[in-house]
Formats: C-alpha cells, sequence, structure tokens
C-alpha cells in the first residue's frame, strides 16, 4: 500500500495531457493545486535523497531534513545505523527535536515530557500509570521513514513501503554518481556537518535541472571573467582549459537515464586534457601526492580520466539531487513559486589540505548566494516564473535535438550538450509518477 | 560585533580607545563606505581598500565559520575582488540588472584597539533592497581593520556577519 493512497488534497487533473513528448504545459509550474499533487505523487512516493552519511558521524549524531511534507531527524543510533524518522511525537504530534544539528543521546518532546531514543523507540511516558493496562510503550516509537536505502554512503529514503529498489531506481546513474566519490584517492568523500550554503529563489523546484544549453547566455558575465584570467586555474582538482564544453561541437553530451535522470555529460570533453590537469596538479606537492595515490588506488588509465573528470558529474537524480562540480546539491520545494536549494561543499578524504582548499574556493566564485553564477540562475528562475503567470499560449518547449536522439548500450539516451533531452528525461518521470495508479 | 563589543567592556566602552574626534572621523568613514554601496559607486568603493593583503569576508553559517574548513558566502582576496567588481559592473550580470535600490543605516559604531596606524572597528547595519517588485531586508554585523593614512581611512579587512547566514538566502547581488 503506497501512501498516496490516502491522498486527500489530490485533484482528479488529467496530468498526462499536461506532459507532452516534445512540451509541458506551464501550468504544472504556477498552479498550487499541481504542487499539492506532486507533494503526494512524487515526493511521498519515490526514492529521495536524504543526506550523505557523514553528516552524521557518530553515534549519536542528528540533523532536520524535510522529505516532502514531513520533517525528519536523521540519526545515526548506537548502533551505528542511520535511522530516519519523522519528527513528530506520537502523543500530540509536537516536533520532538528543533535543533538543526548536534548529538543527542534521546528526543525529549517538551510538550509532555515523552522521550524516544536514538532507535526511535518511546523510553519514556510521563505518568505512564495513567494510561490503561493496553497501553503498550512499544508500539508508540517514532515512525520510521517507509524505506532507507545506501549507494556508497549516499543515503535515500522513500516514504512508500513499495515500489522499486533503490539500485534499480539510480540504475545506470550510478556510475555518475561513481565519479564524484572516485575523486578521493581513497573513495571517501566528506560532507561536513553544518556546513552547506542556503539558497532560495521565487520559482518552481523543476526549472532547476541540467541545462546545456543555457550558459553561453546566462553566464556570459563569468565567461568574460574566465577570458581574462591568466591562469586557467581555479577548478574543482586540475585545470579548467579554455575549450568551451558547452559548445555543440564539442564532444560533450546530454545525458537522459530510466527514472527521470540526467547527466550534463563532459567525459569525453574533458579526457583529452588529462595530460594538462594531471601537470597542472603537479606543481604543488599536495598535487604531486594526489595523482600518485589516485594512481596508485584505480591505476594510470582510470586515474586520468578521473582526474580529467575532475569529480563532476554533472548529474540530476530525480527529483531532489543534484551532484554538480564538487558539490551535492539538494533541491527543496517550498510552494509552486518558491524553491529552496542546499549546497554541500565535498570534501575529498585522503587528499592534502591544498586540494580541499581549492576545490572550496572555486566552490564560492561559482555557488551560493553571492557567487558569480548561483545568481544568474536564479535570477532567470524568477524571471521565467512572472512570464510562466501570463500562460496565454501556455505550453513549453522542449523538443530541441529531438531528432538527433542516440540510445546508447546502458539503456540511456545522450543528444548534443545544448539538447533538451535532460528536460525531457525529467519531464517524462514527473508524468510518470503523477499518472500512476 | 555584539560579542565583540562585550568582550572590549569596560576598557574600550568606558573610557574608549580613541578620541571623540577620532571616533566621528571613523562614523564618517563607514557612513561614507556605506553610501558608495547604496549607490553603487564600486571603481569608489575599491579605492578605500589598502594594500595587496586584504580580505573581503562574508562568513556562512556561523559568523565564525572557518572559511579553510567551511565554506563562505564571500571570501575574497583582491583578485577575487576585482573579479567581483567586474561583474557588478557588468551589464550582462543578469542579477545586477536592474541594479537593487538599497539604503542602509550604520550604527553601533565602536573602535576596539588601536595599534599602531591599524584600528579594529566594529559596527551593524539594517539594509532595505528593493528590486524587481520584491522588498528584503538585511541585517549585519561588521568587523573592520582599518588603516589611518594620509588620505583618511583605508580598509585591510573587513568581516560582514549576516543575521541569517545559516538560512536560506535570495540573491545577494550588491556589497555589504
Ligand atoms: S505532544 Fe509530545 S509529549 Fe505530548
Ligand atoms: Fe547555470
Amino acid at each position: 500500500m503506497s501512501t498516496t493512497k490516502s491522498n486527500i488534497i489530490g485533484t482528479d487533473r488529467d496530468y498526462g495531457s499536461l506532459v507532452k513528448e516534445d512540451r509541458v504545459h506551464s501550468s504544472i509550474f504556477t498552479d498550487e493545486s499541481v504542487f499539492e499533487d506532486e507533494m503526494e505523487r512524487i515526493f511521498h512516493k519515490t526514492w529521495l535523497f536524504a543526506l550523505h552519511e557523514s553528516e552524521v558521524p557518530k553515534k549519536g549524531d542528528f540533523k532536520l531534513l524535510k522529505l516532502g511534507r514531513f520533517p525528519v531527524i536523521a540519526v545515526r543510533d548506537e548502533n551505528e545505523e542511520v535511522q530516519l524518522m519523522i519528527n513528530r511525537c506520537r502523543h500530540r504530534g509536537a516536533q520532538v527535536c528543533e535543533a538543526t544539528q548536534g548529538n543527542a543521546k534521546s528526543f525529549q518532546c517538551w510538550y509532555h515530557g515523552w522521550t524516544y531514543n536514538t532507535k526511535g523507540d518511546l523510553v519514556g511516558v510521563t505518568g505512564e500509570e495513567a494510561y490503561d493496562k493496553t497501553f503498550d510503550a512499544k508500539e508508540h516509537g517514532l515512525t520510521k521513514v517507509a524505506r532507507v536505502g545506501n549507494y556508497r554512503g549516499f543515503i535515500f529514503a522513500s516514504h512508500s513501503k513499495e515500489g522499486q529498489s533503490l539500485d534499480d531506481y539510480l540504475g545506470p546513474a550510478k556510475k555518475f554518481i561513481d565519479i564524484l566519490i572516485d575523486a578521493s584517492p581513497t573513495s571517501e568523500i566528506e560532507v561536513k556537518p553544518g556546513v552547506v550554503s542556503k539558497t532560495m529563489y521565487r520559482g518552481n523546484w523543476k526549472q532547476i535541472g541540467m541545462d546545456g544549453y543555457h550558459p553561453h547566455y546566462v553566464h556570459v558575465s563569468v565567461f568574460k571573467i574566465f577570458s581574462k584570467r591568466e591562469s586557467t586555474t581555479g577548478s574543482a582538482v586540475g585545470a579548467i582549459h579554455l575549450e568551451d564544453p558547452f559548445a555543440d561541437s564539442s564532444p560533450s553530451l546530454t545525458r537522459g537515464f530510466p527514472n527521470g535522470h540526467a547527466a550534463l555529460d563532459f567525459r569525453f570533453q574533458r579526457l583529452p586534457h588529462a595530460k594538462d590537469n594531471t601537470a597542472e596538479l603537479q606543481q604543488s606537492e599536495d598535487g604531486r601526492k594526489y595523482v600518485e595515490d589516485m594512481i596508485a588506488r584505480y591505476g594510470k588509465e582510470h586515474a586520468e580520466e578521473l582526474i580529467a573528470w575532475h569529480g563532476d558529474p554533472h548529474l540530476g537524480v530525480f527529483p531532489n539531487l543534484q551532484l554538480i562540480h564538487d558539490h551535492i546539491r539538494v533541491v527543496i520545494p517550498i510552494s509552486s513559486s518558491e524553491t529552496q536549494v542546499l549546497m554541500y561543499p565535498v570534501f575529498l578524504k585522503g587528499v592534502g589540505q591544498e586540494i580541499n582548499n581549492k576545490r572550496l574556493r572555486s566552490h564560492e566564485a561559482f555557488y551560493g548566494p553571492a557567487s558569480n553564477g548561483s545568481p544568474d540562475d536564479a535570477e532567470i528562475f524568477e524571471r521565467v516564473q512572472r512570464g510562466l503567470e501570463g500562460d496565454a499560449n501556455p505550453w513549453i518547449l522542449l523538443g530541441r535535438g529531438i531528432n538527433r536522439e542516440k540510445s546508447d548500450s546502458d539503456g540511456t539516451v545522450s543528444a548534443l550538450i545544448s539538447d533538451e533531452i535532460t528536460q525531457r528525461a525529467q519531464m517524462q518521470e514527473w508524468k510518470r509518477l503523477m499518472t500512476e495508479d | 560585533m555584539a560579542k565583540q563589543i562585550v568582550n572590549a567592556a569596560p576598557e574600550a566602552i568606558n573610557k574608549g580607545v580613541v578620541s571623540v574626534e577620532q571616533q566621528l572621523r571613523v562614523e564618517r568613514f563607514l557612513n561614507y563606505e556605506a553610501a558608495l554601496m547604496d549607490e553603487h559607486e564600486y571603481d569608489r568603493w575599491m579605492e578605500l581598500w589598502t594594500g595587496d593583503d586584504i580580505t573581503y569576508w562574508v562568513p556562512c553559517n556561523s559568523d565564525d565559520q572557518d572559511p579553510n574548513t567551511g565554506v563562505a558566502i564571500i571570501y575574497d582576496d583582491r583578485p577575487r575582488l576585482l573579479e567581483r567588481m567586474m561583474r557588478l559592473k557588468d551589464k550582462a550580470a543578469h542579477a545586477y540588472r536592474p541594479r537593487a535600490r538599497l539604503i542602509r543605516n550604520v550604527s553601533g559604531v565602536v573602535p576596539l584597539s588601536v595599534r599602531g596606524e591599524e584600528l579594529e572597528v566594529v559596527s551593524s547595519f539594517s539594509l532595505g533592497e528593493i528590486r524587481t517588485g520584491t522588498e528584503n531586508i538585511w541585517f549585519g554585523k561588521c568587523h573592520y581593520l582599518l588603516v589611518d593614512t594620509s588620505e583618511g581611512f583605508r580598509i585591510r579587512w573587513k568581516k560582514v556577519m549576516l543575521l541569517n547566514n545559516d538560512e536560506a538566502m535570495p540573491n545577494l547581488t550588491f556589497l555589504v
């Protein structure tokens, strides 16, 4: 039984008719009742990214999340397992935890003093004798999120008891997640508790996506800055070369995966620069060591690939996760016209301080509310939202490159970097979930 | 800055570390800086900075987030700050056009310590922003290292602690 069966605010709208192969109806971005349905049919049903396990490194470490409409506590319990529990007292429903992160032995509800341990068990009921004999504390533990899955430290959650496994859900997108993790010579990344840049824009959550068509226009001021730089250095690990990765003549691809995942696939474009990147790294001690350790771990050929890709999978995992450049990005829909975007810089384990420091500064340069990149994206999303409100001609076109899609052996489809394959993949999954029984 | 003032009491508060005239000079300088920022006078604002080793720092998550281990909203040295100026002035930087209309009030100016020509000062501001029909209100505390030169004060180091630095914030496309 999926939780969507308790849909009490849903509408009977025919979502199938609002999403065509090459276009979508703009009401899905602006109508608040569509948003309500999205919460039920997408966010309370499919897999959502919750957190990276390094955010709660020690027993008792916790972090508050929002998964769909549910406030959730993620906590590492006494057996070192990460529990995801609904932050809602089983007595009268108060949140039992208000601190956004920290360490706790137990969670006490301050309304009437009920206490839960880190496994969510109800371990203390104030004045328990007043309840009759049939009251069993065991039945009133914090509600667990229905399913939790872990892919290499990325913890995902589903509010639905049934549905495809996380493994099937991620499918071929997994090897793109690997690109981020394997930028570390020990195959371990770290997301530091509480280190996150929190931004918002006044626009729909579906605007934010893998879009290889926009950089030449939205980020033109950044390209001007890059062109004035003496050194091309400044990327996560290795050099940013001057060749344009967003030109259709480049070997960059857009890629669509099953289940709505999508990527800007820069692998083929970056590979020829492996030697330059390695040479750039070898100019410093930490960089030299990094190259050595990568080769020792992955072998020369794959290490060179990984260094050329510099940990940037540029992957969108539908509906709420993106792995871009050197950060994990979480998309939190607040309403049809307001979205929060959390950007967690990823630190590599097993590398010298200088490598992570460079990643951090390069992250700040492009991402965050006062950076070179994010503000122009947010500005455009807000312009889109204002434009969409006027739906005289309500269809939005996503057909770019539809006739030059290629199917690849791993079950994905690809096309040129400016093609709207990524948007089509995301919207087809949106349609699948919104129309599913 | 409140914390810095609390810690500096009573010495820096009772008697003060500078004369009343010097205090007024500092206040006029910070109000001038605020006016340049409000008016988007970037070249003239840039002239207020001195030396090659400058830092313009807006921490994220907490006022004391270490920029070596945590992310910052802004952590500029001179080259990065010059690139920021380029974008602030660039018509193609969409988030900066149309420009925000800004008014800030600078208050709570307290010199904390003096070392030769260097003056450590804290202040606070409230800032109203209007852009494309939306109004935002920003609050922050500033911590400065000023140098008293023959041309007036110059900034060597500036840290801006936004009240909402751990909240989801909209674009911050102006100087704070
Ligand atoms: S609501 Fe939590 S103890 Fe009553
Ligand atoms: Fe962008």
